[in-house]
């Protein structure tokens, strides 16, 4: 088997943080649906930056 | 649900709609200047030990050495000078053109009571002012609008206009002898047409120029001893051994603080190219991962494809947005909300 394993734990933990901003963001918005547009706002900056750390992995490997 | 304001809406009010939407049009001319930036950079490019290029040629390379049927590289379509166009250039004029002329159209013979076009321009720009007006200020959004829903408009229609069949895997290339149709090529070199933003130059020339405009903001709005005061200084600092203390971890902070700003044109430019580059990867995968089952299997991705291009050009302009308030937008006095800066402190 060959690969790069890093690129794949990258992948998992930012897969993990992208889900739990998302489970948080649909609490949130359960809890406050006033809310919505704010916290809507802030899922999407905070998933991105969780999802960055990929692209770093992949551009800065080997 | 929107917090209700009523000076918010008293803004968006029937005479001040008609200059928004004379608006799309200067923010559709900064688009054709978005869409000139890349042939530049790519000619810069063409210089031999280039980072940005070594790095998408390795991506591409150890894509191409893992499977056959990848996009393709840009290929060049013609040379002016030392400029090279390749066909990712190409596409974006394209869209360019096409928000040129819409904005023509939607803006050529303005009502009082909007209807058609008119109406779908209004309901698209002022569904932007109001979501940049709860980021970036009152104040802000007014010198800033302009460059932020450029962005998410000429994105957002790069990303669907690349998601097109065709676009991508019409071109040249090596014939297919096995195939029974004309014209069939094995292995695609040369596309006519390939995704704008599937090309590093492109979402590098945006991030870049993002970062120029909101150097220029920043020392508008600051100048550059409230800069280094931003950075560097944490507020009080209290007295005597402990002030000394607290300067010195305020300026380790701040050095953080620019590494992290120096920073964000990379992970901005990587992140739209990654997305995009990779989403066209999984299309063309798919067509060939199991060969009957070629018109089914891409199905799913193409609806997961049109998500991704209007996520990734929200999150485009949603960081450059927070970006530019980060920096400029905490002396504004009456938008309410406390930006503190905080909690953004090591975002990047």
């Amino acid at each position: 088997m060959t690969g790069s394993l890093h690129i794949g734990l990258a992948a998992l933990g930012s897969a993990i943080g992208v889900g739990i901003i998302g489970m948080k963001a649909a609490e949130a918005t359960g809890r406050n649906p006033g809310a919505a547009g704010a916290i809507r706002n802030q899922a999407i900056i905070f998933a991105a930056l969780a999802e960055g750390v990929v692209f770093f992995a992949i551009f800065l490997a080997k | 649900m929107r917090r209700f304001r009523p000076d918010a809406k008293a803004q968006v009010s029937l005479r001040a709609v008609s200059s928004e939407v004379k608006n799309v049009f200067k923010a559709i001319l900064a688009a054709a200047l978005l869409a000139l930036l890349p042939a530049v950079l790519s000619a810069a490019e063409a210089l031999p030990g280039s980072a940005a290029k070594a790095v998408e040629h390795g991506a591409k390379d150890a894509h191409a050495a893992a499977a056959h049927h990848g996009l393709p590289a840009a290929a060049p379509v013609f040379n002016l000078g030392p400029l090279q166009f390749t066909s990712s250039t190409v596409i974006t004029w394209i869209v360019a053109l096409g928000l040129i002329i819409f904005a023509q159209m939607a803006t050529r013979n303005i009502q009082m009571v909007p209807s058609g076009l008119q109406n779908f321009a209004e309901w698209l720009v002022e569904g932007m002012y109001d979501f940049f007006t709860e980021i970036l200020g009152k104040e802000l959004v007014k010198k800033t609008f302009w460059f932020f829903c450029t962005l998410f408009i000429f994105i957002l229609f790069t990303n669907w206009i690349g998601l097109i069949p065709g676009v991508g895997s019409i071109g040249w290339g090596e014939p297919d002898k096995s195939s029974s149709l004309p014209f069939a090529v094995g292995h695609l070199s040369q596309p006519i047409l390939r995704g704008g933003n599937a090309d590093l130059n492109m979402t590098l020339a945006m991030s870049l120029t993002f970062f120029f405009l909101w150097t220029v903001w920043s020392l508008q709005a600051l100048g550059p001893g409230g800069i280094a005061k931003h950075l560097f200084s944490g507020g009080d600092n209290g007295k005597g051994f402990m002030a000394i203390f607290m300067m010195g971890i305020f300026f380790f902070v701040g050095i953080i603080e620019v590494i992290s700003i120096a920073f964000r044109p990379v992970s901005l430019s990587f992140r739209l190219y990654g997305n995009i580059f990779a989403g066209e990867n999984i299309l063309e995968s798919m067509m060939v991962l199991i060969p009957w089952l070629g018109w089914l299997l891409p199905l799913p991705f193409y609806f997961l494809e049109l998500l991704v291009g209007l996520v990734q050009a929200l999150v485009f302009a949603l960081l450059t947005s927070v970006f530019t308030a980060l920096m400029c937008a905490h002396h504004d006095e009456g938008h309410g909300e406390d930006h503190g800066h905080g909690e953004h402190k090591h975002a990047h």
